[in-house]
C-alpha cells in the first residue's frame, strides 16, 4: 500500500467527504488563499472547492465557532480548523454552551454535524500559546466526542467519521505528526468511535497512550524489551470519548499493571480518568498501583533544556515503568 | 399606516396573548411551580408582535433569555410552551429546559442562549448558511438586549455580518436595564449607532408604539429580503415588571415605572382602536378568547407529567 503523511492523511478525508456531499466546509483561519492551513492540511482545496467551500474568516474565533453552529443548524457539515488548539479558549462559550448542549437543550430538534480540528502538542519550540494538549479539560464536558489520532490511517478513517458523527466532535490532531507517514487506502473508509487498538502485545504491563504519545509508548516499549526483559502492551483507545474501556479493561486483566502516557497535564488527566475506571472496576486484577505519565503541571516552556524536561520521553516513561516492577 | 380594523384587532390580540401568558408564567411562579428563574416581558409586547408579523414561518428565529412573546409570535403552540414553563413533559424541549431556551424546530425557531450575546456569532453562522446554501427565500431575525452590546461578540459579529452580507434582521429590545443597571452606565452610545459604524442599515423605533414598530421593521425587513445584507433595529422599551419574575426591583422608582406605565403598548392600540371607530365590544370579544386560549393552556400544562429520567440520554 502506498505511503502518505498524516498531513496528507487528513486532507484525504476531507476532499473525498467534500466531493461526496456539497454540505461539507470548511472554516478557518488562513485555510484558503493564504497559507492553506498553517500545517498545510486543506493545500490544494481552495483551488479546487473555491471560496463557498473553503471559507477564510478573520482573526475572530467566535465567529468561527458561530458560523460552525449555525451553518451545522441549516444542515451542512462544517469542520473547523482551530489554528493552533490553544486558541479554543477564545471560543470556549461556542464549545461549551451551545455546541455540546445542543441536542439536549432542544430535545434532540436539533444536533450538529461539527467538527473541530485542533492542532495542538508541543512542536518546535512554540511555547506555552502554541504547545498545549488541551484533551482532559473537554472529557468533562457532556455532549462532545473526541477523537485523537496517533497516525496517518487513524486520521483519515477518524476524521472520515467526525465528519459525519452527527454530534461535535474534537479532532486532536498532534504538531509532531503531520509529516510522520503511513500506509493509507487511497478510498474513503471510516474507523469507528469508541474502538482501540492493541499495537504492540505484552504481558507484563498494560501502557495506554494518546496520539503522539503512541510515538514514545512503541520506543520505551522496545527499550524496556530490549534492555529490561519487560514485555509492555501498547494501547491506543484512538478516542477519549468515547473510550474504548473494554480494551484496556481486557488487557489488565493480562498484564495486572496499568500505566497510562499523555501529553496532557497530569492534574486532572486522561490517566486520572483512565486510572479510577480501572481502580473501580478491576481492583483486584492490579499487582501495584496504576502509573500516571504526563506532562508536569508547569506551563509548556520554550528551550529543550525546559521543555523535555515538562513533557514526557521515552527515557522518563522506561524509568517511571521500570519502577513498577 | 392608515388605520386598518383587522390588523389593528391582529396586533391587540397578540400583545394581549404575550402579556396574559406573561402573567400567568409570574402566577405559577408565584405557586413556586417555575424552577430557577423565568423573564418576562411584561411592557414589551409591541417589539414582538410588531416585528414578527412581517415574518414568515418559514423564516429562522433566534430569540432571548425574555423571549416568550417571540416565541410564541413564531407560532410554537401556546400548550407546548406553557407546559415547558414548569417543566412538564409535553414542553416543546420535553420540560428539560424551561423557559430560557425554548426551541422549535417546526417553526424554524433555533432557539435561545442563557449567555449574554452568545446568540450573535451563531446569527451571522445561520445567516452564512442561507448564503451558502443559496436560500434566497428565508431570512433570519434575531433578537438581542441592549445589555448583550457591550459583550465582544456584538462588535465582531457586527463585522462579519457586513463582510459576509448576510441575511440576518438583528432587533435590540433596548428596555433601558441589563438586569438592574441602566444602559447609561455602561455605554455612551446609542445602539443602532453602533451598527452604522459597521456600515450596517440600523434605524431606532418606539418599542411601545406597534403601529410604528410594525411599519419600521417591515421597511428593515424588506431590506434585508431584497439586498441579502444585514439590517438593525434598535426598539425603545421598558418592562414594567422586574428582571425576573422574583425581582422587585429595587434599582429604579415607582414614579419611573408609573411613567412608562401611561405608555403601555396595549393600552395605545386600544386607544387607536376606539378612535378608528371599533366597539368596545369587539376588544373585549378578542380578550375573552385570548382569556380561554391562556386557562386552558395552563390547564394543560398543571395536568402534564414531569419527565423522567429515561428520557435522557448520556453523552
Amino acid at each position: 500500500m502506498r505511503e502518505i503523511t498524516y498531513s496528507e492523511a487528513l486532507r484525504e478525508a476531507i476532499r473525498l467527504a467534500m466531493l461526496k456531499d456539497k454540505n461539507v466546509i470548511m472554516i478557518g483561519e488562513e485555510i484558503g488563499q493564504g497559507y492553506a492551513g498553517v500545517f498545510g492540511v486543506s493545500k490544494g482545496l481552495y483551488d479546487e472547492f473555491g471560496p463557498k467551500r473553503i471559507i477564510d474568516t478573520p482573526i475572530a474565533e467566535n465567529t468561527i465557532m458561530g458560523a460552525a453552529i449555525g451553518t451545522s443548524m441549516l444542515g451542512m457539515k462544517p469542520i473547523v480548523e482551530v489554528m493552533f488548539a490553544d486558541f479554543i479558549s477564545v471560543c470556549f462559550d461556542g464549545v461549551l454552551n451551545q455546541a455540546a448542549k445542543v441536542r439536549f437543550m432542544t430535545n434532540e430538534q436539533y444536533s450538529l454535524n461539527l467538527v473541530v480540528r485542533l492542532p495542538g502538542g508541543e512542536g518546535s519550540g512554540t511555547g506555552p500559546h502554541h504547545s498545549q494538549c488541551l484533551e482532559s479539560l473537554f472529557m468533562t464536558i457532556p455532549g462532545l466526542k473526541i477523537a485523537n489520532p496517533s497516525n496517518a490511517y487513524d486520521a483519515k478513517g477518524l476524521l472520515t467519521t467526525a465528519i459525519s458523527a452527527n454530534d461535535p466532535v474534537l479532532f486532536f490532531e498532534h504538531k509532531r505528526l503531520y509529516k510522520t507517514k503511513g500506509n493509507v487506502p487511497e478510498e474513503e473508509y471510516a474507523i469507528p468511535f469508541g474502538k482501540g487498538k492493541v499495537l504492540r502485545e505484552g504481558a507484563d504491563v498494560t501502557l495506554v497512550a494518546l496520539s503522539y504519545m503512541v510515538t514514545v509508548a512503541e520506543q520505551a516499549a522496545e527499550e524496556l524489551y530490549q534492555k529490561f526483559g519487560i514485555d509492555t502492551e501498547v494501547i491506543d483507545p484512538r478516542t477519549l470519548v468515547p473510550l474504548d474501556t473494554d480494551i484496556i479493561a481486557a488487557s489488565v486483566k493480562k498484564t495486572s499493571r496499568l500505566a497510562v502516557l499523555e501529553e496532557t497535564c497530569l492534574r486532572g488527566g486522561i490517566g486520572s480518568e483512565i486510572g479510577s475506571i480501572i481502580c473501580e472496576g478491576y481492583m483486584d486484577y492490579l499487582d501495584c498501583p496504576i502509573k500516571k505519565i504526563a506532562s508536569r503541571n508547569v506551563p509548556i516552556p520554550m528551550p529543550a533544556s525546559l521543555k523535555d524536561e515538562v513533557i514526557p520521553g521515552a527515557g522518563r516513561v522506561v524509568k517511571e515503568i521500570r519502577e513498577m516492577f | 399606516m392608515k388605520y386598518d380594523e383587522n390588523l389593528y384587532l391582529t396586533f391587540l390580540e397578540k400583545m394581549y396573548l404575550i402579556r396574559r401568558f406573561e402573567n400567568k408564567v409570574y402566577e405559577l411562579a408565584e405557586r413556586g411551580l417555575v424552577f430557577g428563574s423565568t423573564h418576562l416581558e411584561v411592557g414589551e409586547e409591541a417589539t414582538a408582535v410588531g416585528t414578527l408579523l412581517n415574518i414568515n414561518k418559514d423564516d429562522y428565529l433566534i430569540a432571548t433569555h425574555r423571549g416568550h412573546g417571540q416565541e410564541l409570535l413564531k407560532g410554537t403552540s401556546v400548550r407546548s410552551m406553557m407546559a415547558e414553563m414548569i417543566g412538564k413533559e409535553p414542553g416543546i424541549c420535553g420540560g428539560r429546559v424551561g423557559s430560557m431556551h425554548i426551541t422549535d424546530a417546526s417553526v424554524n425557531n433555533l432557539g435561545a442562549q442563557g449567555i449574554i450575546g452568545a446568540s450573535f456569532p451563531i446569527s451571522v453562522g445561520v445567516g452564512l448558511g442561507l448564503n451558502l446554501l443559496d436560500i434566497k427565500d428565508k431570512i433570519l431575525i434575531s433578537f438581542f438586549g441592549d445589555g448583550a452590546t457591550n459583550q465582544g461578540n456584538f462588535y465582531e459579529s457586527l463585522n462579519m455580518a457586513d463582510v459576509w452580507k448576510v441575511p440576518v434582521f438583528f432587533v435590540c429590545v433596548n428596555n433601558l436595564y441589563g438586569m438592574g443597571t441602566h444602559y447609561c452606565k455602561t455605554c455612551n452610545v446609542e445602539i443602532y449607532k453602533k451598527a452604522s459604524f459597521f456600515n450596517i442599515k440600523s434605524d431606532a423605533e418606539d418599542g411601545n408604539d406597534v403601529v410604528a414598530v410594525y411599519d419600521k421593521s417591515k421597511e428593515l425587513i424588506d431590506y434585508v429580503r431584497s439586498t441579502r445584507s444585514p439590517a438593525l433595529l434598535e426598539l425603545k422599551t421598558y418592562r414594567t415588571i422586574g428582571h425576573s419574575a422574583f425581582d422587585r426591583h429595587p434599582y429604579r422608582t415607582k414614579e419611573e415605572i408609573e411613567q412608562w406605565k401611561r405608555l403601555d403598548p396595549i393600552k395605545q392600540i386600544e386607544d387607536k382602536i376606539l378612535k378608528g371607530g371599533a366597539s368596545q365590544d369587539k376588544i373585549d370579544s378578542v380578550k375573552k378568547h385570548v382569556d380561554k386560549i391562556i386557562e386552558d393552556a395552563a390547564g394543560f400544562a398543571l395536568e402534564a407529567s414531569y419527565p423522567v429520567y429515561d428520557s435522557l440520554t448520556e453523552q
